[in-house]
């Protein structure tokens, strides 16, 4: 029964990714023909395949990477409101990512250790360990008595989001000034455009984080029944937290590092998903994966598209943002009547 | 400064990181940005390049200068020359739009180097098009880019001639100031937040031309300042340099005495501000408000 619906979603997913896909590919300030340019007609070909194709590629990623640590992160908190970008763990990694672009700099772009320290694996290594420490002291510091309040924990974040931003600023200043028109380029949250090293670093990232959630799913069914509760039906709750924790970190700290800061992916999927498919994680958290890859890449596309009206591409993660902020207002009045 | 491609360790460091699998990724410092010479990227352009996007207003007004604003298909949507309203805009100095630079099918691009805009910009080199990357700092920087864009666009000759003619502008410039008393200036180019010209930057180097002496030490060239300083550094004058700013908000900075005594100089227009033809009237405007007060 629930393999079935589970094939029902991915089902689902996939044909929403694909109907993204295509659009995203179809859609843009220049208008294109795909007939020209599969038959390698210019621009048509370039734009096409070496712009939009690649853009596509790492907006998927960086969607399905925050959807899935946003369903992740939900179920740790039993809060549908936590989210990476919420709760600070995407400043963290900002943070983490930020260190390692600094130290390279300061160590010299053509030296041996800048171009080790800030290769783009390395940028992913600092922001999701950022990542991992802001997730424990979210989690360490929204306890109260012992128990987890999520919305100490929800305070937390939002105050750690502030501080991280408050360190980036000073390093902003210390660093020079072309690496800090980089640095706040990188910051914005925009899907750029990355090189086929990149998306496949990436991707082997995102995929391994994706992997290790989309196997946790059940444990997160029981884990998000609270932590007596879960122990009392076998799981090792120490050890599954942790797992999930730490996927949830490398997943965002990924997402970060290809694009920055785009907040509230892992809000909007998964509660859109939550109100289709139900809380049953074992069909949330893969279906989130396949929507929330499919949600960036339509957003990203529409980010394109603003540019005829305004002249200037924004980011998409204004655009996440514009559709994200509301969204979790309603969600806090929401749970605030239930409760 | 182009060392990378010759020093060993960096070579190694490079290969260490293409081992890694790891590519340079939107933010990574690992690919550092073209500084010093002007350097190429992607193919390389024909000899005589007819349809040119520019990606700065001071590249577009080199164009302009050298005659050849015929070629330019696309520019940027804060191009103001009289001779460019009507190409299409392909997005700002620090957000161009690689789409749209593609669809104009240009044959050479013209890039003021800067970190914000060079993911775009490197992707537009490596999908075949020409780009000529031109870091633009100091006045040398300027005389440069004029000889390197004559040459781009197939007329060395005409380049070396608007080279000449700022160099000319420059020496002419030294003399006069050498009459005059050394003022020492405070270059203001923001209000809200103070933001001033600091050493090394366009407006610092051409001060110093002009015969003025830069109150802002340090190592930022466009540091955020704090009135505090600029109090006590007493400038004789203030350069108002914030052209977008009404001009009667510099009452803000009344705690400096210059301001204060209405030792202020408003220039009419952002010209110190663009390193480009530009260059002469700069200096000139310079050197009237340097004049203008005792």
């Amino acid at each position: 029964m629930t393999r079935r619906r589970v094939l029902l979603a991915l089902g689902a997913g996939l044909l929403a990714l694909l109907a993204s896909v295509a659009a995203a590919l179809l859609l843009g300030p220049q208008p294109v023909s795909l007939q020209a340019a599969l038959a390698g007609v210019e621009p048509d070909h370039a734009i096409l395949l070496g712009l939009r194709l690649p853009r596509v590629i790492l907006g998927a990623l960086v969607g399905a990477a925050l959807a899935a640590a946003g369903v992740a992160l939900q179920a740790l908190l039993r809060n549908p409101l936590a989210e990476p970008f919420v709760l600070g763990v995407s400043g963290g990694a900002a943070l983490g990512g930020t260190a390692a672009l600094a130290a390279a700099a300061a160590a010299g772009p053509a030296s041996l250790v800048g171009a080790v320290v800030g290769s783009g694996a390395s940028v992913a290594l600092g922001a999701s360990i950022g990542a991992a420490a802001s997730t424990a002291l979210v989690f360490a510091l929204g306890r109260i008595g012992g128990k987890l309040v999520p919305e100490a924990a929800l305070l937390v974040g939002v105050v750690f989001n502030a501080f991280a931003a408050g360190v980036i600023t000073v390093v902003k200043v210390l660093v020079p000034p072309e690496e800090a028109a980089r640095l706040l380029y990188w910051l914005m949250g925009a899907v750029g455009y990355a090189d086929p090293g990149t998306l496949v670093t990436g991707a082997v990232f995102v995929a391994v984080a994706v992997a290790v959630l989309v196997a946790a799913s059940a444990q997160l069914n029981l884990l998000s029944l609270g932590d007596d509760e879960a122990s009392s039906l076998g799981v090792d709750v120490g050890r599954s937290r942790g797992i999930v924790f730490l996927a949830a970190s490398l997943a965002t700290g990924a997402a970060v590092a290809l694009a920055g800061l785009v907040g509230f992916v892992g809000l909007i999927v998964p509660h859109l998903l939550r109100r289709v498919f139900g809380p049953d994680h074992r069909i949330l958290l893969p279906a989130s994966v396949l929507f929330g890859a499919a949600f960036l890449v339509l957003a990203d596309a529409a980010a394109r598209m603003a540019f005829l009206p305004l002249g200037s591409e924004p980011p998409v993660g204004a655009l996440t943002a514009l559709l994200g902020g509301p969204l979790f207002l309603w969600l806090l009045r929401r749970t605030e009547r239930s409760g | 400064m182009t060392r990378a491609s010759s020093h060993p360790a960096a070579l190694a460091a490079l290969a260490l990181a293409a081992a890694l699998g790891a590519g340079p990724w939107p933010a990574s410092a690992a690919d550092p940005l073209p500084r010093g010479e002007p350097t190429w990227l992607g193919p390389t352009a024909p000899p005589r390049p007819t349809r040119v996007v520019s990606l700065a207003p001071s590249l577009t007004d080199t164009v302009v200068a050298l005659g050849m604003a015929d070629r330019l298909v696309g520019v940027t949507r804060y191009d103001t020359a009289p001779e460019v309203t009507s190409l299409p805009r392909v997005g700002g100095f620090l957000d161009p739009s690689p789409e749209a630079v593609l669809g104009l099918r240009p044959d050479l691009v013209l890039w003021l180097a800067d970190g914000g805009a060079f993911p775009a910009v490197r992707r537009i080199a490596e999908l075949g098009v020409p780009v000529l990357a031109l870091p633009v700092v100091g006045v040398p920087d300027v005389l440069r880019a004029a000889r390197r864009v004559g040459a781009a666009l197939g007329n060395p000759a005409a380049g070396e001639r608007l080279a000449a003619e700022m160099e000319g502008a420059v020496r002419a410039a030294e003399e006069r100031a050498s009459s005059l008393p050394r003022r020492r200036v405070l270059l203001v180019i923001g209000r809200d937040p103070l933001v001033v010209a600091g050493p090394g930057s366009y407006p610092d180097a051409l001060l110093r031309i002009a015969g003025g002496v830069n109150v802002v030490k340090g190592e930022r060239p466009w540091p955020v300042y704090s009135l505090e300083r600029a109090v006590a550094d007493d400038p004789d004058l203030v350069v108002d340099a914030a052209v977008n700013e009404p001009a009667d908000t510099i009452v803000r900075l009344a705690a400096i005495p210059a301001v204060k005594a209405g030792r202020v100089a408003r220039l009419p227009d952002d010209r110190v501000l663009r390193p480009g033809p530009q260059l002469p009237a700069a200096l000139e405007q310079l050197q009237q408000a340097l004049k203008a007060v005792r």
